[in-house]
């Protein structure tokens, strides 16, 4: 059976056109390759 | 390929050839980035959006600067309903490649209609209404925005979603399955969607399981009567028959046919009247407008006949005009006569006779009064409204040199005629002379005695009346008014012996006669008897 409560807390507000620069703001746009260069350069301070 | 620490093109060797950096681990990024972006164009091909977006994210979260990348989950996003999250993606997506980017394209259809961006706008705020109803328990409430929604904007995944949960909660499989499967529709392999429709599925299952043992329905649905599903929605418990949705073709068929005909009562009791009374009313404007009209062309033939007939006044009165210039007694008659007249003149100045005689012919007014003889002396010449200055000129100058001298010629010529006995013909010069020189006592004298021996009294007592009236002073005046007093003109009439015998024989008494006749009207009278006998007598001189 379906808990119903549970399942609610999964959907989210949709974001609105009134919001979008701060959609657009939030957006965690980070990758892999950052890591790698972050990583990267600790090395290298160490 | 470019190296990630100094942006140089990287070869086939495990380094960068520029700074020396190990590519092997970002090599296998990028490769590993580039295959989830083919797992999520490949799923998005086949409409399993939701897997798109994991693959697409994943792809994302490896190499940021897969553009590629990006404006594909950009349009999936968009193709789910969720527009503003599509945007996002593609404004990041021109944010780091400005030229030549189709995210440009994509962001300019959208825009280019702004009716579509705000309806996609509303519905995402009924959503995320619907899901705030939800979350407070309002399902009722929720529902029916739900459905708005997804009429806004049936590509709204999530509020299919949502829907289809509130219909499980509310144990509607049937509907959560409906729902859930259009969903599927535009997301075919939403994982979310499969779980809901599997509980649906499991639900309708369960139901029609228990109808055969009633177990189920006593436990959930204790006060439900075989034909109705209840269930609790909030405060509310719902009654909805088990086949309300499903139903007949013969029953939907009837339906039908009763809204045929209900339809076709509506028009013949209200909407054809209606009309009937509005195409009524119409022709009653164009039946006043044409009356009107009509109005109009009577008042204007009314007018044009009234101008026929002042113009037809008018040319009646031109025609008489021209009848006055051209006919036998107009204008160019008359000036026919005055040049025949000065002609004859010019030839013989002596023939003072004849040049009068066609001066007698003008006469001196009008057409109309032509008809009435008038006397030139008496008027004092031509009427100057009619003739101009030089005829009157020309009609004076001759009349003036040749009436004196042809009333002398008359006088003359009648004096020997009566001393001939030629009376008549005494008579009728005479006559002549008398209209040219009214006042001429001798043509008036022998005239009375050209009657007198022609055996006319009448006419000779009125000559010689007028000789003793407007001629006293002359020296016929004694021997006119002598044969007066001695009767001689009077004897053949028995009104004259009448007076003989009722007067006393005096003078006195011959000279109150005398008086008597002499009243203007009686001499206006006599005149026109004496100009009567003169043709008389010229008709006799004929006869003989």
């Amino acid at each position: 059976m379906i808990d119903f409560d549970e399942e609610l807390k999964k959907f989210h507000p949709s974001p609105e056109v009134e919001d979008a620069e701060s959609t657009i703001r939030a957006l965690d746009v980070t990758d892999m390759v950052d890591l790698i260069v972050h990583l990267e350069e600790r090395t290298i301070i160490q | 390929m470019r190296c990630y620490n100094c942006g140089a093109e990287l070869t086939i060797n495990p380094f960068c050839t520029n700074c020396g950096a190990d590519i092997r681990e970002y090599r296998r990024i990028i490769w590993t980035s580039n295959q989830y972006y083919n797992d999520g164009l490949t799923k998005a091909r086949v409409r399993d959006l939701s897997g798109a977006v994991v693959s697409l994210r994943a792809c994302l979260k490896l190499n940021r600067t897969n553009i590629e990348a990006r404006n594909l989950l950009g349009l999936v996003y968009f193709e789910m309903g969720e527009a503003v999250a599509a945007f996002a993606e593609w404004v990041v997506s021109k944010n780091m490649k400005p030229d030549k980017n189709v995210a440009d394209d994509f962001m300019e259809e959208i825009q280019s209609n702004p009716g579509r961006l705000d309806t996609i706008n509303h519905s995402i705020k009924k959503y995320n209404q619907a899901l705030a109803y939800a979350r407070q328990g309002s399902l009722d409430l929720s529902v029916i925005q739900l459905k708005k929604v997804l009429q806004m904007n049936p590509n709204l995944v999530v509020a299919y979603e949502l829907l289809g949960l509130l219909y499980l909660q509310a144990e509607e499989y049937n509907r959560a399955k409906r729902i859930l499967n259009q969903a599927l529709k535009i997301d075919r392999n939403n994982t979310r969607v499969l779980y809901y429709l599997k509980e649906a599925e499991e639900g309708i299952a369960q139901r029609y399981s228990g109808e055969g043992t009633g177990l189920r329905r006593r436990r959930s649905e204790p006060r439900a009567s075989t034909d109705a599903i209840t269930y609790t929605s909030g405060n509310e418990t719902i009654i909805q028959p088990v086949n309300s949705v499903e139903r007949g073709g013969s029953s939907t068929l009837l339906n039908i046919v009763i809204g045929a005909v209900i339809g076709i009562l509506l028009m013949l009791f209200l909407v054809l009247p209606a009309r009937i009374r509005s195409a009524n009313n119409e022709m009653n404007d164009q039946l006043k407008e044409v009356s009107d009209e009509l109005n109009v062309k009577n008042a204007d033939i009314e007018e044009q006949q009234k101008r026929i007939e002042a113009l037809q006044s008018e040319n009646n009165e031109l025609k008489g005009n021209i009848g006055d210039l051209a006919g036998n007694s107009g204008m160019a008659e008359r000036y026919d006569h005055l040049a025949e007249a000065a002609l004859n003149y010019i030839k013989d100045p002596n023939d003072v006779t004849g040049t009068e005689a066609m001066l007698a012919l003008i006469p001196v007014g009008s057409a109309s009064a032509n008809a009435v003889s008038l006397n030139i002396e008496s008027i004092g010449g031509l009427d100057p409204t009619i003739y101009s200055q030089a005829f009157r000129d020309l009609y004076n100058y001759l009349d003036n040199d040749v009436a004196s001298r042809a009333a002398r010629t008359y006088i003359d010529r009648g004096r020997e005629e009566f001393e001939n006995q030629q009376y008549q013909a005494a008579i009728a010069d005479l006559l002549k002379a008398t209209e040219i020189a009214p006042l001429d006592d001798e043509a008036w004298y022998y005239l009375a005695e050209s009657y007198k021996q022609a055996g006319d009294s009448v006419h000779a007592t009125q000559a010689y009346s007028r000789i003793v009236n407007e001629m006293a002073d002359s020296q016929y005046a004694d021997k006119a008014r002598s044969n007066l007093s001695n009767g001689a003109a009077a004897e053949d009439t028995g009104q004259t012996q009448e007076q003989e015998q009722t007067a006393p024989d005096t003078a006195e008494t011959t000279e109150n006669t005398a008086a008597i006749d002499t009243d203007a009207l009686a001499q206006a009278l006599a005149l026109q008897a004496l100009q009567a006998g003169a043709g008389a007598g010229e008709a006799e001189n004929g006869a003989e």
